[in-house]
């Protein structure tokens, strides 16, 4: 059934669709309500909670310390800082060249359109500390872009600076790759929700493509450049695994909770969690409220003066003639930096580094010596998977039998959208905050349950999983006409549980399927919380980190380029699923 | 009796009324077409009827028993969309047998019962095939056969022709409505097209802004409509604003634009009273002499348009008065060119006569 056939709520009229019906009964409700608050929502509210509560001890230690004063207030202030300033310019940037991209993506059809879009979003699917590793060398060491460009060091140095934002490049870098996505995904499908006519209608009465663009398509999709805007400023502020990795001496927020844990400086590290955690809120929730209001586009609320808007046409249609063909070019020279060449580069020193040390000719310096030589990385390695098999499985596992009976309720009750917002507060949620909530809550401080270790990993990682798994079932649940089947199959003679069973849960099966295979690979490749919580059980992207700090660099070269395939052939499997 | 009644029925969605206090009993057996325009409420009617929505006031009957907190799926009404919903990751076979294994038949009886269906619906051949590799008059038979296995009595149809392209659905209505026949089902078959409901229907309920217009049988609908919106959405007319100036003994005079005068036969409305005269296309012949005993006017056409079988004129009379009038093409008939002047006649019993709607001619004729 295709999507013209969406008539059947005649512009909002008349909400065919019946939320409150019936279908799905009192317990199954209230027992995923109880999980869903348990497991997802109360370490949130638990960390915040716990600065109120404990607020004597976070004043002490923060603001009145007897030895150093507010020195650790400082330090919060100026990571924060730090933060925000490397968030906004990320930001910027992906807009400037993420627009055109997604543009693109949405209105060209070309060779390869599907392959560019997977490259566009595998930073989302590669672990992350094993993509931050490959930016390092890339650009830091000999073996990435310096030695192939006949140096005898990195392109860059770690520590060197944009100027006027003041943060560090490679940073910079890895931040643009892994929000990059969000923001050409999310205005990707924005642009194609808006129908093409509007765009033909302006063209064909005499507006250059750009100008078209800025008046016709851009304020239409104003919400979508807002919410993408603010899903990548979260996933850049809270972002911790590759941050770990090309921090250098600079620190951001979600590091120094991690820094600041593994100190036992609880008070400050949850202070500093519930100070992310709040902004995330307060940045995020008005506009998924905006756009959850079924806004669809701003008036122009401005109109320029005839003369400038005269003169600023001229301009787009000189531009739109002779300049089009950059709105193509300068992104996919984004996409290549930021994604591709670190990829390559991380590959291609595998191979260099397989026996001995390229440089020095040293056989300590190969990957082989490093994995089965006297330090033995193998071992951990093996170990390591199996803990984050282990864990991807089970917290997968839990977080499908709640996000099922989740995503129903979401759909067919009328509190589902305020439940669907809240959902967004894991996923927004910087991990390292995520972590340290979850610590706080089950571990020695709060429940006092689980100890660090491999269960409160899992715990951990159904905090987001929920939400990715939710997300796919409702995508899958809202592409098909699921109520218009079930109530088909009601009058036909299929009670409400049946018609669940037989037809509902068959037509969302993809959906199910996807979200599984995205929660494992998002469980698989998850570092920032992970590092909080882990305790002995330490995961592959954690193992990644300790073999960056104890500079064991070809074990860890190995480690990332087995995370990366890892990860590439269930994005591959990924593809499979949604495609039939 | 009545195999479904409705009593006071009202429906609902926020501000809106989408169904306002209908009364309607359907007869066993009987084909009933419920016709309106886009948001007068017919779906919704519908839908409460098989009980996907609920009523906000009155009461549903089936076969005698209220079932106003009844589920769908014990009214034994199947509802038939639009779009046929036929379960995309199912083949025909199973959506056809759907209904009988879900009512825990035995094995041999959902056999039994679903390929005795599928062959009369002349899709034996096809169970195997799946939804979308079928086209619209095969999804329509798989769906209607979905219908009758699962044993309901009642098909409740959202525009069930909908979907087809303009030359199958005028060949499926006759089978639509043998079938229900053959079968002795009772349907109610939601429309907007009134073509299609004259044809098919025993009954036609003409539902406007939620309530229930006119309801009769169809050439009772086209020969007496009881107001202005009826004899203007089921057949056409042209309407004509004037006041009563006259009555005497079997015919009344009214005045219109231009100190002209019609005369029609319906002598109900009294002398002064400001009405709209409704009088079909085709009931108006064009010619160049008057006819004796029928209104005349005289005129010019403005345009003439063929339509198949007959020609459409668009004609403007003395008084600057538009009517248009359809005259069926036969051999040795006299066309007549734009900008011919010649003689419109209609007779005072073709002429039906309404009070003038205090809302406005327009509003009455154009709202929903």
């Amino acid at each position: 059934m295709g999507k013209g056939q969406k008539h059947r709520d005649l512009g909002g009229l008349m909400p065919l669709r019946l939320k409150g019906s019936a279908g799905l009964s009192k317990t199954v409700v209230w027992a995923t309500l109880g999980a869903l608050l348990v497991f997802v929502l109360l370490p949130t509210f638990y960390l915040i909670s716990y600065v109120f509560v404990r607020w004597n001890e976070v004043r002490v230690e923060v603001f009145e310390n007897p030895i150093i004063g507010d020195e650790n207030w400082r330090q919060i202030l100026k990571v924060l800082f730090f933060s925000f300033r490397l968030s906004l310019s990320t930001v910027a940037f992906d807009l400037v060249f993420g627009i055109p991209l997604a543009y693109v993506l949405a209105r060209k059809r070309f060779y390869g359109k599907s392959l560019l879009e997977d490259v566009v979003t595998l930073p989302l699917v590669i672990p992350t500390s094993g993509f931050g590793f490959a930016t390092l060398i890339t650009w830091t060491t000999v073996a990435g872009l310096g030695g192939a460009l006949g140096l005898n060091s990195g392109l860059i140095p770690l520590n060197a600076l944009i100027p006027v934002v003041d943060v560090t490049f490679i940073l910079f870098t890895v931040h643009v790759a892994l929000t990059f996505p969000y923001i050409v995904r999310t205005l990707e499908t924005k642009f194609q929700s808006i129908d093409i006519t509007f765009e033909t209608a302006s063209r064909t009465l005499g507006a250059s493509a750009l100008t078209t663009f800025r008046n016709i398509l851009f304020p239409l999709s104003l919400p979508g450049v807002f919410s993408a805007s603010v899903l990548a400023f979260a996933r850049s502020l809270g972002e911790t695994g590759a941050t770990l990795i090309v921090s250098g001496v600079s620190s951001t927020a979600s590091i120094a909770i991690v820094r600041w844990t593994s100190e036992f400086k609880l008070a400050t590290a949850s202070f500093m969690g519930s100070l992310l955690v709040v902004t995330a809120w307060v940045i995020i929730l008005p506009v998924e409220l905006y756009a959850g209001r079924g806004a669809r586009s701003f008036r122009i609320p401005y109109q320029l003066p005839t003369s400038l808007s005269n003169r600023l046409i001229k301009i787009e249609r000189l531009v739109s003639r002779r300049l089009a063909y950059l709105k193509d070019i300068l992104p996919l020279i984004v996409v290549m930096i930021t994604v591709i060449v670190p990829i390559v580069v991380v590959l291609n020193s595998v191979i260099l580094y397989w026996s001995t040390d390229p440089y020095t000719g040293k056989v300590q310096g190969g990957v082989l010596y490093q994995l089965f030589g006297p330090s033995n990385y193998f071992s951990s390695v093996v170990r390591a998977s199996s803990t984050s098999i282990i864990v991807a499985l089970a917290s997968t596992y839990i977080a499908t039998c709640i996000a099922i009976p989740l995503a129903f309720i979401i759909e067919r009750r009328w509190y589902g959208d305020f439940i669907r917002s809240i959902l967004k507060v894991p996923l927004i949620m910087p991990t390292s905050s995520l972590g340290l909530s979850v610590l706080l809550l089950w571990g020695s401080s709060g429940f006092n349950l689980v100890s660090s270790g491999i269960w409160l990993i899992t715990l951990t990682h159904v905090v987001f999983s929920v939400p990715v798994i939710v997300e796919s079932i409702i995508a899958a649940y809202e592409g098909s006409e699921i109520q218009m089947y079930e109530d088909s199959a009601r009058t036909l003679g299929a009670t409400a549980y049946n018609a669940i069973e037989t037809v509902s849960l068959p037509l969302i099966k993809s959906g199910i399927l996807t979200g599984f295979i995205l929660s494992f690979t998002h469980s698989l490749g998850e570092t920032g919380a992970t590092f909080i919580v882990m305790g002995r059980d330490i995961t592959i992207p954690a193992l990644v980190v300790n073999m960056v700090e104890a500079l064991a660099i070809p074990a860890a070269l190995f480690t990332s380029t087995y995370l990366i395939i890892l990860s590439l052939i269930l994005l591959a499997v990924i593809r499979i699923i949604t495609r039939s | 009796m009545a195999l479904i009644r409705l009593v006071n029925v009202t429906k609902k969605f926020g501000e809106i009324t989408a169904v306002d206090h209908i009364d309607l009993a359907v007869e066993d057996g009987e084909y009933l077409c419920i016709l309106g325009q886009t948001g007068a409420g017919k779906t919704t009617l519908l839908r409460t009827i098989a009980g996907l929505l609920k009523p906000d006031e009155g009461e549903i009957y089936i076969e005698g028993k209220l079932v106003n907190g009844v589920p769908p799926e014990q009214r034994n009404a199947v509802y038939m969309f639009q779009q046929f919903a036929l379960f995309p990751h199912m083949n025909v076979w199973q959506n056809v047998s759907f209904g009988p294994v879900i009512k825990d038949r035995s094995s041999e009886e959902v056999k039994e019962v679903s390929s005795e269906i599928l062959e009369m619906v002349r899709l034996a051949d096809r169970k195997d095939a799946f939804p979308h590799e079928l086209s619209g008059g095969m999804q329509q038979r798989v769906a209607l056969a979905r219908g009758i296995a699962s044993g309901a009595r009642i098909l409740l149809l959202d525009e069930p022709l909908g979907a087809l392209d303009a030359r199958l659905r005028v060949d499926i209505r006759r089978q639509l409505r043998k079938l229900v026949k053959d079968q002795k089902l009772t349907a109610i078959h939601v429309t907007h097209d009134q073509e299609e409901a004259l044809m098919i229907a025993d009954r036609i309920a003409v539902l406007r802004k939620g309530t229930i217009e006119q309801m009769g049988e169809p050439h009772e609908i086209y020969s007496r409509p009881r107001s202005i919106f009826v004899a203007g959405f089921v057949g056409g007319a042209n309407f004509i604003e004037g006041n009563v100036v006259k009555i005497d003994g079997s015919s009344s005079s009214i005045e219109i634009r231009g100190g002209y005068e019609i005369r029609v036969s319906d002598t109900s409305k009294r002398v002064g009273e400001k009405v709209v005269v409704a009088v079909r296309p085709e009931d108006i012949s064009v010619g160049l002499e008057e006819v004796s005993g029928s209104n005349n006017f005289h005129g010019k056409i403005e345009s003439a348009t063929f339509i198949g079988g007959s020609i459409e004129y668009k004609i403007r009379l003395e008084n600057e008065e538009t009517v248009s009038s359809r005259i069926l093409l036969s051999g040795n008939l006299k066309t007549y060119e734009a900008t011919e002047g010649i003689v419109v006649s209609f007779s005072p019993e073709k002429c039906f006569v309404f009070p003038y709607p205090k809302a406005g001619l327009l509003q009455e004729i154009e709202a929903i």
